[in-house]
Parts: C-alpha cells; structure tokens; sequence
C-alpha cells in the first residue's frame, strides 16, 4: 500500500495550527516519510490542488463564502476530513460575538468599499460540513497532533480527554486561582490537554481550548456569582474562544 | 494588454496573490492582493477588560504571536502609566529574540531557500540536502525553546501578562537556555557561509524609504517609541503618539488600494530597514558577517532583506545570549507582576516584530475595559512598498517571459515575509 495521501489547508485564521506541524522540528522529516503531503500552500509551491485525500487537516474558521466553497471541496477530495484547532472546532476568536451587525464592523473597519467584501460570521467547520476528528487548542497541541497522526495511519482514531483543564491543574498540585485567590479562571469547564499551561505559571485559563465534555457550567457560573465577580467579565471571557450555540 | 497573476503565493502565511498589469511594456496596474477573510478582531474586542486583550489580539497572527502579546501589554501598560521592572523589560526582549530566531529560520530554511536552490519546497530540498534543513529546524527549535520557557507556549506566549510575567523562570531554565545558546551559537557561521553561497538575486534597483524603531540603546525590539525614517540620507522621527503619519492611508495613483506612506512614499519595514536605518555600525562578529554578506546598507535591493534576517539570526542569538547572562548576574528575582491599576486614557506602543514595525493602540474607560483597538502590522505598512518593488521588477527585467516574470514576482514578495494574517488591516481585499 502507498504512503496515505494528506493535505493541510488553512481557512481564516492565524495559521497558528500550521506552524505547530511545522514546529515538530525533531519529527518533521519522520512525518514527511510517512505520508504523502500532496497539498501545503503554506510550505511548497507545488501542489495538487485536485487529488483525492486519505486525510485533509483543516485549520481555521469559515468567514467567507469563499472559505466556505474551498471547505466543501476539501470535504469532497477526503475521506477523513479533521478540524484542526480551536477556530476549526469551535469559531473561535473570530466568532466571539456572532450577533454583531457585521455591516457595521466593516465599515468602521475598512470604510465603505468593507460593505462590498465577501464576509460571513465565524463559522466552525461542522457547521458547513461533516468533520470526522477534532482536535481542539489555540493552537493544538503538539503531541495531541503526532499521536492522531500516528493513530490514524494505524487505522484508529485518538481520544482525547473529556475532562477539564482543573484536572490537569489539581494533578500537578497548583494552589486554585480560582477559589484561592478569586480570580476569572475557565480551567474548570476548558477542554484539558494542554497539561494546564496557564494555572501553572499562575495565570488564569483563558479558555483557548474550548469547553470541555464532562464540564459542569452551572456549578461554574455559582462558583463566580459567590465570589462576587462580575458577570460581564464572565460573560466576555467565556465568548472570546467559542460562542454560544456551537456545540457538536 | 496583459496580465501576470500569482494566483495563490505559496509558502507565505496566509492567503494572498499578485497581479501585474501591462499596457505593451509599461505597467499600468500593480497589486498586492490579500484575500484573508475579515475577522473583524479589533471591533470584537471592544468591551473587554485590560487583561483579556492581550490573549485576544495575540490570534492575529501565530508567526508573530509573541510580538502581538507584547506590543498589546506595552500599550495597555502605556494607557495606564504601568511601569515594568527592569528584570521584566530583559525577559520580554530575550522573549522577543526567541521569536524573532524562530521566525527568521522558518523563513530563511523552510519558506525563502527552496527559490534560490530551484526547490519547490523545504521538504523536496530535504531530500537532497537534509544538512541544510535540518540547520534550519535545528535553529527554528532554538527560538522555540526560548519562547516555550520564557513566554509559557511556542504560539500564543501564555506566561506575560499586564505588569510582568506570571511566572519567573528559574535559574535552571536560563541555564539550559544559555547551553543551548552557545551550541547555536556554532551554527552561525554555516548560515552565513549558505547565506553568502547563494546565487545572487536582484530583480529590482532604486531608492527605498526604510523605517525602523529607534530604541534607547539602538539595540533593542522592545523598548523605545519613537521611529527612525531614513530616505537618501534624510532622516525625520515619528513619535509613537503621531503613529498616523505613518499610517495614512493615502490613495495612489497606481491602484486604488489605501497605502501606507510617508510623506507620500512607500517605505520599507524589517530586518533591512532595522539594519539601515539605526545609525549604530556592527561591531565584533557581526562586522565579518555583514563583509561575507556582503550587505551594503542602504541597499535598494529589497533581495537583501533575506540577507539581513541572515545577519539577525546571529545577531538574535548573541543578543539573547547576553540578556542571559545579563540576568544570571544580576540574579533572578521570582517577581510578581507590578500592579496594575486601570485608568481612562490612551497608550499607544511600537515594537519591532521580525517583519518590522508592529503599532497597537488603545484606548480605555475609567475601568479597564477597552473601547478601542486600533492595529498596525508590518506586513500592512510594506504593501506599498511592495508593490513599489514588484512594479520595478517588471519595468526592469528585459525578458517578458511570464514563468520568469511570475518567480521574480514570488521571490519579492517572500523576501519581504510576508504574514499576510496580520495585514488584513489596511490592505485591499478582494
């Protein structure tokens, strides 16, 4: 049997999940023996743009109708299509206030000619069609990445945590920004995986990972009412890495 | 008439393209095409408080992530009169070189050389000549580690936050830094030798307009606000607050693209402009690579800038070296952030970011939540520039051959490295 045949593609975005691929530097040259890169705009210049795909790793979010139509035939060319990153997955910054008059922003932005632009609002990638694997972080995670990588070119698909960032941060026995010293911290409804890198060099989770399967919003949201904090700073923290009403 | 189109610029970041346009042999239209979608991202962040901002700005760009945390903090920290330690202006700039190491040897090895060897990509030259890609991911890995160690994470830092840094790395840390540093330190002369073998490219001749933050010691990506423009010898400086001379907008009669300019000509930012503009000569090491590089300053080749970023990765390395060393002397205090405490106002900061001047501006009510964002990429103050550059690329190559004209096109706008991600401010869209 060939090499499996991969594409990486890039929606809107920071080309941040990208660069992770790219910063595999000890693994790079492995990765490249072990599968057929056919398509990297961001690192060849020569590319089938038309082959079909074993795996498409799309980063991004949709925010263009143009996005939108080289996302559907991406979806076409491969048989495992996976959302890379917390914008794939979730919308991600791009989507924190999905109710804005976009209109509006556009023209405040880049004057009247913004009015005529292709422009949507931030869509994740299961919103326009149907992804297979998620992984989720802003960006991903490195090993999160490799391990896909090497489950699926062994025929399986990875799990990953449903379990919250708190975990991960209550394992490595850092005293709860939180409950200790009141601050906005999201470790207890993020998705965990990132070993939490925020609460261990005492800065609050930002939430970047996007909510986590097993989260308890509820119990959250009290825990901050209790300790008096204000509940538009809680309000705009939770929107900025996923919006509400995007969940799979 | 005709038409020369780079329909989708590989090995750039980001989605952008190029198209010429030719009445018989002048041109008669330049573009510097970005299709990114809008993210709208200065708009969204209205409404949050001071130490959201930074996180959410940071997603501008990954490449230069740490260069957005960084100049959103300083301008954040303006608006409110926050004065930060002495120990955190050192890891901020030892931060600062790390990315500005990775991102030059991402560009250099993996994105700018495969042109200049006739390989399509890193990982074709890979095969043929692994020595010299795995120098790069050997280098780019080293600026990677500073970031990961210093700013928490290799994209989108974690650990700086308003007044500081959440956490103060250990002596140990720095010491690994340091062993690291030395080994790549071993490093430099291969660079500049493979910099200095290359095949000369120069595409396009004439006078460029340089601009480049004037830091106290000349020497710095971090401190200062004030911007050095240098044009045939003239030199005129921009206070950070009067950043919109810089940046305004002015039509040109070439396109109908809003451009930056000053005083209604394009100018240059990043490492060539950094190298022209500070009037400070090298001294030591550099002066024998800047020989072997044979890099004139002014230089009117924009080519050069690949070059210059040659001479930065060494500089970076020698210059994180130092910061090191500067900090194990003094010895390092486990600080907590200074504190920081919201006022209504304006801060504005300017920062060099790898591909050159990096502006944030913001304004803020009484309690810390922003009402207005206002930012400038480097990528977006070169647009001009750049299309200046393609357009004398054409008038000035005597072949009409499009494959060679197309190439020529390519390998300028990459050795501008461009982030097209960040740019999406300014420049037109389609």
């Amino acid at each position: 049997m060939g090499k499996p045949a991969v594409g990486i593609f890039g929606l809107t975005g920071c080309a941040g999940d990208q660069l992770v691929i790219l910063n595999c530097e000890d693994r790079l040259l492995d990765l490249v023996s072990l599968v057929d890169i056919r398509d990297f705009l961001m690192a060849s210049s020569e590319n089938d743009a038309e082959c079909s795909l074993d795996v498409a790793l799309v980063e991004g979010a949709v925010l263009s109708n143009r996005d939108a139509e080289k996302l559907r035939t991406i979806r076409k060319r491969a048989r495992i299509l996976v959302a890379l990153g917390t914008c794939a997955v979730w919308g991600g910054v791009a989507a924190m206030d999905r109710g804005a008059d976009r209109r509006k922003l556009l023209e405040e932005v880049y004057g009247e000619t913004g009015l005529n632009y292709d422009s949507l609002p931030a869509q994740a990638l299961h919103e326009i069609v149907k992804v297979d694997l998620n992984i989720t972080g802003c960006p991903i995670e490195k090993d999160q990445f490799l391990t896909a990588i090497a489950n699926l070119l062994n025929g399986d698909v990875p799990v990953y945590p449903s379990y919250p960032v708190c975990t991960e941060c209550r394992m490595l026995e850092n005293n709860c920004l939180l409950i200790e010293h009141g601050e906005v911290c999201c470790g207890p409804i993020t998705a965990a995986g990132c070993n939490a890198r925020c609460p261990e060099m005492r800065v609050p989770c930002v939430g970047c990972r996007g909510p986590a399967a097993d989260a308890n919003p509820s119990s959250f949201l009290g825990m901050f009412e209790e300790k008096g904090i204000d509940p538009r700073v809680i309000a705009t923290r939770l929107r900025t890495f996923a919006p509400e009403g995007v969940a799979q | 008439m005709k038409t020369i189109v780079v329909e989708h610029l590989a090995r750039v970041e980001g989605h952008g393209g190029i198209t010429v346009e030719l009445e018989g042999d002048a041109v008669s239209d330049v573009r510097f095409d970005v299709f990114e979608g809008a993210r709208l991202l200065e708009p969204l962040v209205r409404g949050k408080r001071y130490d959201e901002v930074a996180p959410a700005l940071s997603r501008i760009c990954s490449i230069c992530s740490a260069a957005h945390t960084l100049t959103s903090l300083k301008a954040t920290e303006n608006a409110f009169g926050v004065r930060i330690s002495p120990q955190t202006e050192l890891l901020r700039e030892l931060l600062y070189r790390g990315e500005s190491i990775e991102s030059h040897a991402l560009h250099l090895f993996l994105l700018a050389l495969p042109d200049y060897l006739n390989y399509p990509s890193a990982t074709a030259l890979a095969a043929d000549k692994p020595d010299i890609v795995l120098l790069g991911l050997r280098l780019k890995k080293l600026g990677n580690r500073i970031q990961e160690t210093i700013g928490g994470r290799a994209i989108h830092p974690v650990n700086v936050v308003p007044g500081g840094f959440g956490k103060v790395p250990a002596v140990d840390q720095l010491l690994e830094l340091r062993s690291a540093l030395i080994e790549g330190m071993k490093d430099s002369d291969t660079v500049v030798d493979l910099m200095a073998s290359l095949p000369a490219a120069e595409f396009c001749r004439g006078n460029t307009v340089y601009a480049a933050l004037l830091s106290p010691n000349l020497d710095s990506y971090y401190a200062g606000d004030e911007v050095m423009i240098a044009s045939n010898g003239d030199r005129s400086i921009i206070r950070a607050a009067e950043y919109r001379e810089l940046t305004n907008e002015q039509s040109v009669p070439h396109s109908h693209a809003r451009h930056s300019t000053f005083r209604g000509k394009p100018f240059m930012v990043g490492s060539l402009a950094r190298l022209t503009v500070k009037p400070r000569r090298p001294t030591g090491r550099l002066v024998v690579v800047r020989e072997r590089l044979q890099l004139q300053a002014p230089a009117g080749n924009p080519m050069d800038n690949n070059k210059a970023q040659a001479l930065e990765l060494v500089r970076d390395m020698e210059r994180a070296l130092e910061t090191i060393e500067q900090l194990l002397r003094e010895g390092v205090k486990d600080e907590r952030p200074v504190g920081v405490h919201p006022r209504a106002g304006t801060g504005t900061a300017i920062t060099e970011a790898p591909r050159g001047l990096l502006i944030h501006s913001y304004t803020y009510d009484a309690e810390g939540r922003i009402t207005s964002a206002d930012v400038i990429t480097p990528t977006a103050l070169n647009a001009a520039s750049m299309e200046m550059h393609f357009r004398r690329a054409v008038e000035q190559c005597a072949e009409r051959d499009d494959a060679v004209l197309s190439k020529r096109l390519q390998m300028i706008a990459r050795a501008y490295d461009p982030c097209i991600s960040c740019s999406v401010h300014l420049v037109r869209r389609r």
